[in-house]
């Protein structure tokens, strides 16, 4: 599982890191293009934000993994640490029951949306919500892996340490 | 009922210590369920919330101060303010807000500045015999500056969250007396504080050396004016202007400095990929939230208990300064900017104040926020930085405090400090 997971990690990541300089690129043909060729691309920008909730949602859920969501830790560090191991256990808890509902809530917006199209990029409106649903995954999975070695007691090992 | 229903469990699920994106969003959720609404229309608000071209800038301001912070500019900015502001006592103390002023006049993250700022001053600042309290309070309360000076993407999510139409170029303008006034601010107090204990003074290295910091320092300024000018100027959106800088940034660290290679750039990439993850995921949670909270009137409800208390616009807005300030030492800037901006900035306008005007407010305000506890992302990242206690920090840091909230008062109730800028350019 851990292997699997770090390969996730890493795949969302990577992604996300591709889909980054993917929009720069794209919003910097759209200035060439308007100041040198004399008309800016009608798809670039819409093309862009696509392309940004797509990689964002996926680091995100990496982020689940990584731990980098900033977080209130205050009251958890000031706790006993059996209290503060069953706070952990229960919002790793929460945080699986959110991906699940990200599933969920996002299928059913896919399915209710892909008849419409997004004008200036000709895809179905549906496409912009399935990375909510990829990551409600992925997150989901994180989740439980972190409830796993909350449990076994054996340590994730995060890409970068 | 549902109100207090949903306040409560973000409460709790904060406390527990849930990533505050996914406590805005469990919330939200339980309380969608409570109220019978398909949870469809959850993730519906939260993509349009994050579906906006402005916010695009966000990631694209945050790559590039990252790349920024990775070429090498944030010492040569310290060179160009250590030749113009080192030789007074404690000088190290103003070299540090001043070349804070100039790093958040090309990145624009309060984080971002105190870890570049940070590890490149604080190591001179402990060698020269300055106490590393000293160090994190003038450090931490100094990169606040740079939500306030252009670029700021904190400006960009205040817009975007705003009910009325506010430009972008309009804030960035605002911003910069607001923040040379702060900095002036700190730097008087960095002063006092160092006559206090003695710190050494630095030399004078002569006006050719500082035009040559100057020089060199050059082509990474240069992209707060690419920024700046191609915003106001109409040139760039804002969104392209932000692509610019990274382009820009990346062909500088390549060419001029040379110290930009596949690694750093990867590093860089990487970076800000997690840093804007965070951010969106929280824009996209927030709205969510921000839905529910108006669809339960909580907007109305908070408006009219304000003004029940009084109608005198200089009390409404000093309430407002304070509820801010304490949600501000709670919670993240992103989140209060979209929750309460939609709350407050209505309530501003009837006792007639300037929606441009109100942002740089809320940025101030919820910038002192970062640095103070419990929730003090700035704070302790500068701790950690610094290797300080937060303890031992807090206990020296309130003149800095008192300093922030000083100009906080006058930029609230001087308006032209915000909008006279934008008035002589717009």
């Amino acid at each position: 599982m851990n292997s699997l997971s770090r390969w996730f990690s890493l795949a969302a990541l990577w992604l996300s890191a591709c889909g980054l300089v993917g929009m720069t690129l794209i919003i910097g043909w759209q200035v060439f293009a308007r100041y040198v060729l004399g008309a800016a691309p009608s798809w670039t920008e819409q093309g862009a934000l696509f392309l940004m909730l797509w990689f964002i949602l996926f680091a995100a859920a990496a982020g689940i993994r990584e731990g980098f969501h900033i977080r209130v830790s205050i009251f958890r560090d000031s706790v006993g640490d059996s209290v503060a191991k069953f706070l952990s256990l229960l919002s790793h808890f929460i945080v699986l029951i959110f991906g699940v509902f990200m599933v969920i809530g996002s299928t059913q917006l896919v399915i209710a949306t892909w008849q419409h199209t997004i004008p200036t990029l000709g895809l179905p409106r549906g496409s912009a919500y399935i990375p909510i649903a990829g990551a409600g995954l992925l997150i989901a999975f994180f989740s439980i892996e972190h409830l796993v070695s909350e449990i076994t007691g054996k340590k994730i090992k995060p890409l970068w340490s | 009922m549902e109100l207090i229903f949903l306040i409560v469990l973000l409460a709790v699920f904060l406390a527990i210590g849930l990533p505050i994106a996914f406590a805005l969003g469990a919330a939200s959720l339980a309380t969608f369920i409570l109220l019978d609404i398909p949870v469809l229309v959850a993730f519906q608000r939260m993509a349009a919330g994050m579906n906006v071209f402005a916010l695009m800038a966000i990631p694209f301001f945050v790559f590039a101060g990252e790349l920024m912070a990775r070429t090498g500019i944030a010492e040569r900015l310290v060179r160009v303010a250590e030749a113009a502001v080192g030789r007074t006592r404690g000088g190290l103390g103003q070299v540090d807000i001043g070349a804070s002023m100039m790093f958040g006049a090309v990145s624009g993250s309060a984080v971002a500045s105190v870890s570049a700022m940070g590890s490149t001053l604080m190591p001179m600042m402990k060698d020269k015999g300055y106490d590393a309290d000293y160090a994190v309070n003038v450090t931490i309360t100094a990169a606040i500056l740079g939500i306030l000076i252009p670029p700021s993407h904190n400006m960009i999510i205040y817009a975007t969250a705003s009910p009325v139409s506010v430009s972008i170029g309009e804030l960035f303008l605002a911003g910069i007396i607001p923040g040379l006034l702060a900095g002036a601010a700190l730097m008087f107090v960095a002063w006092r504080v160092a006559v206090k204990r003695d710190y050494p003074r630095g030399e004078f290295p002569g006006w050719p050396n500082l035009a040559r910091a100057l020089i060199v320092a050059f082509p990474g300024l240069t992209t707060a004016l690419i920024i700046v000018f191609g915003i106001t100027l109409g040139v760039f959106t804002p969104t392209e202007s932000s692509a610019i800088a990274v382009i820009y940034t990346i062909v500088v660290g390549v060419t001029v400095y040379r110290s930009l290679g596949f690694n750093r750039f990867i590093e860089a990439t990487v970076s800000a990929v997690k840093t804007t993850a965070m951010v969106m995921l929280i824009i996209g949670t927030a709205s969510m939230f921000g839905w529910l909270f108006a669809l339960l009137e909580g907007p109305s409800i908070l408006a009219s208990g304000l003004t029940a208390f009084s109608e005198n616009p200089v009390v409404v807005m000093l309430l407002i300064l304070v509820i801010l300030l304490i949600l501000g030492s709670f919670m993240d800037m992103a989140p209060l900017i979209i929750i309460t901006t939609p709350i407050f900035l209505p309530i501003a306008m009837e006792v007639g104040v300037d929606p441009v005007h109100l942002g740089i407010i809320m940025l101030i305000n919820l910038g002192i926020g970062l640095v103070t506890p419990p929730v003090g992302s700035v704070l302790f990242v500068g701790c950690a930085v610094g290797k300080a206690k937060p303890e031992q920090v807090i206990k020296t840091i309130w003149p800095f405090y008192m300093a922030l909230i000083l100009v906080l008062l006058l930029v609230t109730f001087v308006p032209a400090f915000s909008l006279w800028l934008p008035g002589r350019l717009a």
